[in-house]
């Protein structure tokens, strides 16, 4: 079963990683789960796959009441992001799904109707939780077509889905990224691969070095914090991108 | 009611009981923090108070227990959503399966109809029957912790009549045992409650 851990907390705003499930077959690629909850109402990111459902489910409710989860924020159409979806119908068919406006005849096929999506424009948009507004930014191609990262910007998070992703080898489960150098190293063939666009790459890079970022939440592998995050935009804004390996 | 909408409530079942689980978990948690003042308390009392720093000690191994035990049915309910999440698979997927053989006839539909009583004697009865399993097992786990707990009570019990012969220290014992007599009766409130997810 994963672990929910608190990687945020600030009176009633609080982020949690879901994260590290040592029963995961090895056929599955791991996933990072996020909750964001402010006051009464929380938003799941990137809910995972219809597989790991279960234990997604189950770390969240020893820290969670999952009730109080009212929406869903999808980065992308992929199915270890969403597919998942139909088994949270089931526990609350008025679930809210915001993915990009690409995506909203797509997913469908995994579960939920056309009450259940809330398309995000490209631009992006604000998403109420409680009392905030979080920000669905934009990052098209990186590496799908329709690709959003969500911001928080009184927590200064922001979960990055793909960008950033780790493939971690065993015995390397941190939660956070403790040696650059050392963790840059499993995430490189990953971003030459998957990130398909050098153009969308640079935008994203000068987007986000605006930002205030004190932690970088990506979908697989470990979060960057502090120095790590800008050390990671300097590092991605360098590398050449979109090219199969010959 | 729609196939959806029993598994649907199983989870939010789940849900509830997972809140119980959480708020015994932190019960225990101050029980623990409680015996560990009371035992302070006892050893400043001195001999007169030896008895009640044997209950003590006892109710700490309690609360351990108890949070042990909590982690057991965290388990269990994590094995019913895996065979709640497997159910509406199977459920999904035989629904698919109905619309198919209601769009073809003949040989096809023989073909599909056959495979439809496999899936329906074999997987689907088999997912139901492992809720059923795993639904009896939490109800006995429940009970067992009903017990654990009646012993947590009478240790309360005990350690009251024991603070009476505390000397000078017999007010503040005797205070310390009615917080832990009250703190055991919200362990027996969510028992209750869970009893009642239960059913």
């Amino acid at each position: 079963m994963k672990t929910a851990q608190v990687i945020y907390e600030n009176g009633d705003h609080r982020w949690l990683a879901i994260v590290r499930d040592p029963d995961r077959p090895g056929y599955l690629i791991d996933t990072n789960e996020y909750l964001v909850s402010i006051g009464d109402e929380a938003i799941l990111l990137d809910p995972g796959g219809s597989e790991i459902f279960p234990s997604v489910f189950s770390a969240l409710c020893a820290e969670y009441d999952p009730r109080r989860i009212s929406k869903i924020f999808a980065s992308h159409q992929d199915p270890d992001i969403i597919s998942s979806l139909s088994m949270w119908m089931e526990f609350n068919p008025d679930i809210k799904c915001y993915i990009s406006w690409l995506w909203t005849g797509f997913v469908p096929h995994f579960g939920g109707t056309d009450e259940t999506f809330i398309p995000i424009p490209d631009p992006g948009m604000d998403i109420p939780v409680g009392r905030e507004r979080l920000r669905a930014v934009p990052a098209h191609y990186l590496h799908s077509s329709g690709n959003l990262n969500l911001y928080d910007p009184k927590a200064r998070i922001l979960f990055s889905g793909d960008i950033g992703a780790a493939l971690l080898p065993p015995g390397e489960s941190g939660l956070f990224v403790e040696n650059f150098d050392r963790h840059i190293a499993h995430a490189e063939a990953f971003h030459r691969r998957w990130m398909g666009s050098e153009r969308a790459k640079r935008d994203w890079c000068a987007r986000v070095a605006d930002m205030d970022v004190d932690m970088l939440c990506p979908q697989h592998g470990a979060i960057y914090r502090g120095d790590d995050v800008r050390r990671f935009i300097d590092w991605f804004a360098q590398l050449d991108v979109g090219a199969v390996k010959s | 009611m729609s196939q959806a909408a029993v598994t649907g409530g199983e989870l939010r079942r789940i849900v509830r009981i997972n809140e119980e689980i959480k708020s015994v978990v932190a019960t225990a948690f101050k029980i623990n923090l409680m015996a560990m003042n009371a035992i302070f308390l006892a050893k400043r009392a001195g001999q007169a108070a030896l008895g009640f720093s044997v209950l003590s000690n006892e109710l700490r191994r309690f609360a351990t227990d108890l949070q042990q035990q909590m982690e057991v049915l965290r388990q269990m309910t994590h094995g019913s959503v895996a065979s709640v999440t497997a159910l509406v698979k199977t459920e999904r997927l035989n629904r698919l399966v109905e619309r198919m053989r209601s769009e073809v006839s003949g040989q096809a539909r023989a073909i599909i109809d056959r495979y439809l009583r496999n899936r329906q004697t074999t997987s689907f009865v088999l997912h139901e029957e492992a809720i059923a399993t795993q639904n009896r097992r939490l109800g006995q786990t429940i009970a067992d912790t009903a017990q654990l707990v009646e012993l947590g009570s009478v240790l309360a019990r005990s350690a009251k009549i024991e603070a009476a012969y505390g000397g000078s220290f017999s007010a503040a014992l005797m205070q310390v045992s009615s917080d832990f007599e009250r703190t055991i009766a919200e362990i027996h409130r969510s028992l209750e409650q869970l009893s009642r997810h239960q059913d």
